[in-house]
């Protein structure tokens, strides 16, 4: 009988389930919050933590890469460009379809899945979408460097 | 013109023109009561006629063109063109297809592009974030 008192009671001290990404109501002018956020007066609301090993925006290491063009193969889309003068890849992020096969296919581990997704933008061209290099990645296996002359003399075996 | 009504309470025409659903599930996921975007006054909306937004998804299949245009052409002015997705945005899985006009942008021009297959809702609510700081931006030049 108090079944509906007690939920309604429960119901007025629950969180609301909406999560306030990026504030709770639209602000007077977006670009003047956008403003005070570049200079940390107000902090938005964060958005939903993503699950682990979701697929998000491809990190690449281009230092490592051998240059096998095995992610260019494996490509379901071709978001991923061969560069033949380099013996690198490009990959752009608006083409991309996110399925990771081309991480799974890396011999080197010089790609990766990270777990940014907000890409919104004017450009589908932009320089944030299309992925050059994304510095060193910690799985990644380094290559071997050639010898570098004097100060060379590395401890570790060939 | 003025923006000034413009700028709030954007009302949004969703069109398909050929996607998998995905994004459109992602769209409705907006929606709900878990990331509320009807806060900000945004609302899906029945007719090109009464919107502001044209959300387009999907590669865009020869047979839609014209009424990609036509529809495009029955958004007031002033409009926002958004995309949701690789498809629209570039073709995605789709790319190359015999039975494909190319991507949206070679049909209506687009103003703001979401990345994603499919993008996550916050990336779309991201995406509304930019477009309307562009529209701010606009007003702010036509001052």
């Amino acid at each position: 009988m108090f079944e509906a008192a007690r939920t309604i009671l429960r119901q007025l001290f629950l969180k609301p389930a909406t999560n306030i990404f990026p504030a709770k109501y639209a602000p007077p002018s977006v670009l003047l919050l956008l403003e005070r956020v570049a200079r940390q007066e107000v902090k938005l609301h964060p958005p939903v933590t993503v699950p682990p090993g979701f697929r998000g925006k491809v990190a690449y290491d281009r230092e490592n890469c051998t240059g096998c063009q095995q992610c260019y193969k494996v490509c379901p889309t071709q978001a991923i460009q061969w560069l033949p003068d380099e013996k690198k890849v490009k990959v752009f992020m608006s083409r991309c379809c996110f399925c990771a096969q081309c991480v799974d296919v890396c011999p080197v581990n010089t790609l990766a899945m990270t777990g940014e997704f907000l890409m919104a933008g004017y450009d589908k061209y932009a320089e944030d979408l299309v992925i050059l290099d994304s510095g060193e990645l910690p799985g990644s296996k380094k290559r071997k460097k050639p010898e570098a002359g004097a100060a060379g003399q590395t401890a570790e075996p060939a | 013109m003025s923006l000034k009504a413009f700028k709030r309470a954007l009302w949004v025409y969703h069109l398909n023109t050929g996607s998998c659903n995905g994004c459109d599930i992602e769209i409705l996921a907006v929606l709900t009561p878990r990331y509320d975007v009807e806060r900000f006054g945004i609302m899906l909306v029945g007719s090109p006629r009464h919107a502001d937004v044209l959300l387009g998804t999907g590669p865009v299949v020869k047979q839609m063109v014209p009424r990609v245009k036509r529809i495009y052409e029955q958004v007031p002015d002033p409009k926002v063109v958004m995309l949701v997705g690789n498809c629209g945005i570039e073709g995605g899985v789709f790319y190359e297809s015999y039975s494909l006009a190319g991507p949206f942008d070679q049909v209506i021009p687009v103003d703001v592009y979401v990345p994603g297959c499919p993008p996550r809702p916050e990336a779309i609510i991201d995406g509304v974030v930019k477009a309307w700081a562009k529209l701010e931006k606009a007003e702010q030049g036509a001052r």
